[in-house]
């Protein structure tokens, strides 16, 4: 019985996912409302768009990379899906674009990362930059209003599946596949590899470069996807439309255990640490606490997550390098 | 543990691999000129020499790290191709490195497969792969669990994987760089019943080492370079120490290191019974004014650990640092550095200098208390003070303004010089001085710190190069797995009771 309590902490994703239950306990203690129905609703609905960008995000991050650019591609493609529908395109071309827009900021930035050598920070920061720049000024002032957004995608803003609203189950769908593509692919486990030893992964044979331009693809194709997520879950989309939303999502890879060092974690980490990081947000909001204080939390809680890492690490003991008197 | 006898293996007598007459230079540099090594079936090799002989070089050629300039090699009669590592794998050699480096987040099992992972259909077979993993570990007699993962493992289990690593793809050929290096005594009785055993299957394996008494104890045949060729080679019966210490050395000693006679003065550094867990114990010496003390040993034996420990940079556990009389505490190094302590690092560009700055402000670095008024930096003074110090130290360079990463590793090394004789240091240390730089500006160096020794500065020069030991020092203290084990003067010292001391094939004192 120890054994197994044990070894459940070895997996890093469970004291997250109790940190997470301990959060909602004491609320709901505290203010019953937080346990009703809409009170899991408010954090389910209000984490989908971060939970869909961590899972895409931690691809990266594995390989001790990052992409910043997630927050400008998501609004961008939110707003062309809703001006293409306006036009009358069909969703399919509505969603094609979108998807097209991620996946080349996916291209440029693997291209620059995994070819050029240049450090992801900067490249995908630049690229924020850019993309949003592109993004301001195609949209102007133009904002996409409820009448723009196709009626399959507002649908799945505001209706629920048995209670789970469908923009969460969409979340939980991409969290298990990119689970299980990450556990069981052999060239995600590579992802593994180059993030928690970059020159060895060169040496067993990995083809580093190609890896890392895959999965830059692939965050900014889920991130250009998600587009869709981000307009059904406001109806509407401006030229600010997901501003700073990378911030959450890599603190939400952060607090889930997907270690900005590379080497660990998992897409269900990522998102138990996007819901960890809502439920939070909502909690101290339902306890009253005022709104400056709500992202100070999610701060030390940031902080907490490195320092522990940091110190589990340095409890490996160092090896001993001589023989005194063999 | 007995050794067996080369006969006892049924496999023994085919020639698995051949190296000949292997050429390789790096840029005017000649790492190997006529290297040539035959391995044969069931056998242990050891590969020896000392450093910079090319055993490191002739061994990433076979790993596929480097391509021969000319020369031939076969295995198992075929030409091995050469020119990428997982080629060289895919052909059946695998190089354990004295520091494996193995994927830290990565399960045992994970390690062993890492990027051809089994699959079933497209996915990863998880239980099979741990089962292979659990298999292979078995059959080397250690108990590892193959899902638990690789950090923090200990540099004996690393290597453990790694030859699991190198049964897994079949490795005709298992290259050993250095293993026991790292190891504990119990650890190495381990290494050598699981290349006793990879022996018996038929492999073949190849055992660097500079430690006599294990090459005695494991190998069957042993090759011996020097200067990057080949210059011998016979069973363990056919060389004994002797013959094999004066094949490894070879060489007279010539006046390229030319250390003027100075008559030593008062006592500048004593260090009695200096300790530090784990590194080094019981270091007791003393440094006079006008002497150079060379410190030499195995890489390994705690030379660096001391000088560290001695400038404060690590601290000591026990025993007492006295500089001029004044005690320096441990890991004081502003108190060691103020009473007139310099330290030249062993590995330059991480220790010892900010390869972006430019010279003028490397070499100025150390003294610029000295050089500023009130609170502010006289540029002019800095850049005198450098192009003063370039002047002695005979500096090659465009623009004292230059960054510091233009320069070449010996002009490098200067700079780092510079700095450290800038502060007019009572007692300088030097780590590896003269290390990776070419043969005109290593005389230079050692010109330099014979002169300062002449004006009357004390001198601690670590060196891993046993001419330069020789030609340099006033006194050799030979160190050893952390003790210090002998002390020859100028006129006792040759290559023989230095390396036998060092490699502990005769036990003093």
């Amino acid at each position: 019985m120890i054994s197994i309590v044990q070894r459940a902490f070895k997996v890093r994703e469970v004291p997250v996912f109790l940190a997470l239950v301990l959060v909602i306990l004491i609320t709901g203690f505290a203010n019953p409302r937080f346990f009703s129905i809409s009170g899991v609703q408010d954090i389910t609905l209000g984490v989908a768009v971060i939970a869909i960008l961590s899972v895409a995000q931690s691809f990266v991050i594995v390989m001790r990379h990052i992409d910043l650019s997630v927050g400008s591609t998501i609004g961008f493609s939110a707003f062309l899906i809703g001006i293409e529908s306006s036009k009358g395109a069909p969703l399919w071309w509505c969603l094609t674009v979108g998807l097209l827009l991620g996946i080349g900021v996916g291209v440029l930035n693997g291209f620059m990362v995994a070819y050029l050598k240049l450090p992801s920070l900067v490249v995908t920061l630049s690229s924020l930059y850019i993309v949003r720049g592109v993004f301001n000024e195609v949209a102007g002032g133009t904002t996409i209003t409820n009448t723009d957004v196709p009626s399959f995608i507002s649908f799945l803003g505001r209706n629920y599946f048995l209670g789970i609203p469908y923009l969460f189950l969409i979340a939980l769908v991409l969290m298990i596949a990119g689970g299980l593509v990450m556990r069981h692919l052999r060239w995600a486990r590579d992802l593994y590899a180059i993030g928690s030893n970059p020159p060895a992964s060169a040496l067993v044979g990995i083809p580093v470069a190609r890896r890392i331009f895959t999965a830059f693809v692939i965050t900014g194709g889920i991130s250009g996807l998600a587009g869709a997520v981000l307009l059904a879950r406001f109806n509407t989309a401006a030229a600010n439309s997901g501003l700073g939303l990378e911030l959450n999502v890599v603190a939400a890879c952060v607090v889930g255990g997907v270690a900005i060092a590379g080497g660990v974690g998992t897409p269900y980490g990522a998102v138990i640490g996007a819901v960890l990081l809502q439920a939070i947000t909502l909690a101290l909001g339902a306890l009253g606490v005022p709104q400056f204080w709500q992202q100070a939390v999610n701060g030390i809680l940031l902080i907490s997550a490195i320092s522990l890492d940091r110190y589990l690490s340095s409890r490996v003991k160092p090896t001993q390098i001589m023989r005194v008197n063999a | 543990m007995k050794e067996s006898k080369i006969s006892n293996v049924a496999a023994a007598g085919s020639p698995v691999l051949e190296l000949k007459d292997i050429t390789k230079s790096f840029g005017g540099v000649k790492a190997l000129q006529g290297a040539s090594l035959t391995l044969k079936a069931g056998e242990i090799h050891a590969l020896m020499g000392e450093n910079g002989a090319g055993k490191s070089t002739l061994l990433k050629t076979l790993a596929g790290v480097h391509r021969a300039d000319s020369g031939e090699i076969s295995l198992l009669g075929k030409t091995f191709v050469q020119g990428s590592t997982k080629l060289a794998r895919e052909q059946g050699i695998a190089v354990i490195y004295q520091e494996p480096s193995l994927f830290p987040d990565l399960s045992l099992a994970e390690n062993v497969f890492v990027g051809r992972q089994p699959v079933k259909g497209q996915r990863i077979d998880w239980s099979f792969m741990e089962d292979e993993a659990s298999r292979l570990f078995g059959e080397l007699g250690v108990a590892l669990s193959p899902s638990t993962r690789a950090r923090g493992l200990s540099i004996a289990d690393q290597q453990i994987v790694e030859i699991a690593k190198a049964l897994s793809i079949n490795a005709k050929v298992i290259v050993m760089d250095e293993p026991t290096a790292a190891l504990s005594s119990k650890e190495v009785d381990r290494l050598f019943n699981v290349a006793r055993n990879l022996r018996n299957q038929g492999c073949a394996v190849v055992f660097v080492s500079h430690r006599l008494d294990e090459v005695y104890a494991l190998c069957d045949q042993i090759t011996v370079m020097r200067d990057g060729a080949t210059v011998g080679s016979g069973s363990v019966h056919e060389l004994d120490e002797p013959a094999l210490i004066k094949m490894m050395v070879g060489r007279e000693i010539s006046d390229l290191f030319p250390k003027i006679d100075v008559t030593p003065g008062e006592i500048v550094l004593s260090v009695k019974n200096l300790g530090r867990e784990g590194q080094f114990k019981g270091v007791t010496f003393e440094v006079r004014a006008g002497e150079i003390i060379a410190l030499s040993g195995l890489v390994g034996a705690g030379r660096s650990e001391v000088v560290r420990a001695i400038f404060g940079i690590d601290k000591f556990d026990e025993g007492s640092v006295t500089l001029n009389g004044v005690t320096i505490e441990a890991g004081n190094s502003a108190k060691a550095m103020k009473s007139g302590m310099a330290l030249v690092p062993e590995d330059r560009r991480l220790q010892g200098l900010f390869m972006s700055a430019s010279i003028a402000k490397n070499s100025s670095i150390t003294i610029l208390n000295r050089l500023t008024r009130g609170g502010l930096l006289r540029k002019a003074s800095e850049v005198a003070t450098a192009a003063q110090w370039g002047k002695t130290l005979q500096l090659k360079y465009a623009d004292i303004h230059d960054s510091v990463d233009r320069l070449s590793g010996g002009n490098q090394q200067k700079v780092v010089l510079a700095k450290w004789l800038a502060t007019e240091p009572k007692l300088l240390i030097v780590d590896e001085p003269t290390r990776g730089i070419d043969v005109g500006t290593k005389s230079e160096v050692h010109r330099l710190l014979s002169q300062e020794a002449a004006k009357g500065m004390a001198i601690i020069m670590v060196s891993s190069e046993l001419p330069e030991v020789l030609g340099m020092a006033d006194r050799v203290l030979v160190m050893r797995e952390g003790l210090l084990v002998g002390e020859y003067n100028r006129g006792q010292a040759n290559p023989e009771n230095v390396i036998s001391t060092a490699t502990g094939s005769i036990k003093t004192l």
